[in-house]
């Protein structure tokens, strides 16, 4: 079957990411979902690709199939048609015990090692700026298989390091020296995988399998990888790029705006 | 049968100065707002919050200076503002102690606190700052007495049974009063919570004292009907508050939608101390329940009413 893509003034950069999110689940996965754009992009991938794809909101939803975009993971919507509603002691005693794939993350700040911040700009004792503190973050990303953030793209969010270690990359501290060591040492039998992706507003990214380093996988269209790598203040690597992110299809854009997010809650309209 | 049913004025009375309290509900929805509003016209200070997540009850009580220690993991309005500012402020201006724990392990804390365990054993977060020694903020404090507050922040462990590795032990909670905001309580205090009931049985079952607010109060025999449907126990409940659309801002479940509008407003207005107050000047000093619902009006609370099919509201604006 052909794709449909979508040409440049088609889409906005919320679909691009909303799609290219979508992407990344596969059918029949079990797939943890925060709030905003990934609900978007999960609902949209299980209209697509992954019919028989299980989501699970934290505040207690297991296997929801709500018929209008809930506005956050606590939203009445959430429950209506889903296999049990709950609270949060199932949403995490089930994501201990190993059954999910995938979680869709945000944050402030990340570093190369997929380190990422939600909790302080600045010295944690003495901060800039108070964020909203981890949520269930790090939770996610040392449950599940396979994690991936969405972020906005800007020198002053791609940092060397992180201000806070809020949730856990690749290099994680060892306390209480607070050296970095590979997460797999440092997780132990409890080590289930962690960042697969990063997709910003700027490229895809993914993490070496050794090295545990980002690297830049496609750039989103109009971007080059110079340009990307000048957007990082540590030394992304630009060597393994596969190409450009695939655009959004016209079918995925009607289904984005006139079946998932037709309020404009999460993706705006371009025009 | 022991009359459990007492006034808003009389449930903020029961809360002390000191007091450490949980809430019911989940960021921005089912929040105990009307005693939140009615602690703060009562000058509560000193309040101890232990939650597993905060929202805007948290800003409010933070922003009216209520609070002294907040242990928790994420505060915000979810898309109707982003961070807590209120509590973002206090704490750059060092007017409040900020001990951060994983959603997770403040979720584990309540589940060992209310199984009558010392503390729980999980996986989470390791190697993250949230387990950096130097920033165990009560302890920097020297509020670690043992006693209400735990000895250690968290203890590393290894599985002793199964050799499964790594482990963090997180201390139970010990909370004083659990304040929820409910659909349905019985008259003797059996709850029943319709939707997610988010971590309400745990709140509830850890504190010492439970104060429910509902909806409604309805005859404990309808109840008891299908006790099956029932979500905390008529024992666990030591008081009780009938109070209609008490969790406004924030939404219940088959009642009404969460107020985005006022939660942006709320969030815009309040990131200075003097935006707070002129705010609380405006919605909670010289206010009681009913004059807030009045001001509110007919039309706001018409819009946020939430379809008894669906459970939501089908007229409430959400998006641009």
């Amino acid at each position: 079957m052909s794709k449909n893509y979508a040409s440049a003034e088609e889409y906005g950069l919320a679909d691009l990411l909303c799609c290219a999110a979508a992407r990344e689940v596969a059918d029949n996965e079990i797939v943890f979902a925060g709030t905003g754009l990934p609900m978007v992009a999960i609902m949209l991938a299980q209209k697509t690709h992954a019919p028989n794809l299980k989501l699970i909101f934290e505040a207690g939803t297991l296997d929801g199939r709500p018929p209008e975009i809930p506005t956050s993971v606590g939203d009445a919507r959430c429950e209506m048609g889903a296999s049990r509603a709950s609270g949060l002691y199932d949403a995490f005693s089930i994501a201990q015990r190993g059954y999910v794939d995938l979680g869709f993350l945000g944050g402030a700040e990340v570093d190369q090692y997929g380190n990422v911040n939600t909790t302080c700009i600045g010295d944690y004792l003495n901060p800039d700026l108070r964020l909203t503190g981890s949520g269930g973050n790090p939770d996610i990303n040392s449950f599940a298989q396979r994690t991936v953030f969405i972020m906005v793209h800007e020198p002053r969010r791609f940092v060397e390091n992180v201000s806070y270690i809020t949730s856990p990359g690749w290099r994680v501290k060892k306390w209480p020296g607070g050296e970095l060591v590979p997460r797999q040492e440092l997780y132990g039998a409890a080590f289930r995988g962690g960042p697969s992706a990063v997709i910003s507003t700027a490229g895809v990214f993914r993490f070496d399998a050794g090295s545990g380093r980002m690297y830049l996988d496609t750039c989103h269209p109009g971007k080059s990888p110079a340009e990307i790598k000048g957007l990082c203040q540590f030394d992304l690597d630009i060597s393994r790029v596969s190409g450009e992110t695939l655009p959004p299809t016209r079918e995925e854009l009607h289904l984005i705006h006139e079946v998932l997010d037709p309020e404009q809650i999460f993706i705006p309209r371009v025009k | 049968m022991n009359d459990k049913r007492i006034t808003l004025q009389q449930a903020a009375e029961i809360i002390k100065d000191g007091a450490s309290l949980t809430f019911s509900g989940f960021t921005i929805w089912r929040r105990p707002m009307a005693i939140v509003c009615e602690l703060i016209r009562q000058q509560r200070r000193n309040l101890h919050l232990i939650e597993v997540q905060g929202g805007p009850h948290t800003e409010f009580l933070v922003g009216a200076g209520c609070v002294d220690i907040w242990e928790s993991c994420w505060v915000g309005h979810e898309l109707y503002g982003k961070y807590g500012a209120n509590l973002s402020r206090k704490v750059g201006a060092k007017e409040i102690i900020v001990e951060d724990y994983s959603h997770a392990e403040m979720m584990f804390r309540f589940a060992a606190g209310a199984s009558g365990a010392p503390y729980a054993a999980t996986q989470t977060s390791l190697g993250t700052d949230i387990h950096n020694p130097a920033y165990d903020m009560l302890g920097l404090a020297g509020k670690r007495d043992g006693q209400r507050i735990a000895k250690h922040k968290y203890v590393f462990s290894d599985d002793p049974f199964y050799g499964a590795g790594a482990q963090v032990l997180v201390p139970a909670a010990k909370v004083d009063i659990a304040v929820m905001c409910v659909q349905q309580v019985g008259e003797e205090g059996t709850v029943r919570v319709n939707g997610q009931y988010y971590s309400d049985p745990e709140a509830a079952r850890t504190a010492d004292l439970t104060i429910v607010m509902a909806e409604e109060i309805v005859p404990e025999e309808y109840l008891r009907r299908n006790a099956d449907q029932n979500t905390i126990a008529s024992f666990e409940v030591d008081h009780i508050v009938e109070c209609p659309f008490g969790a406004h801002p924030t939404g219940m479940f088959g009642r009404y939608d969460v107020d985005g509008a006022f939660l942006k407003d709320f969030y815009a207005r309040t990131r200075s101390q003097e935006g707070f107050d002129a705010f609380a000047k405006e919605w909670i000093h010289g206010l009681d329940n009913l004059s807030y619902l009045e001001k509110l009006g007919w039309g706001r609370m018409l819009n946020l009413k939430a379809n008894t099919a669906l459970n939501y509201s089908t007229s409430v604006k959400r998006g641009q």
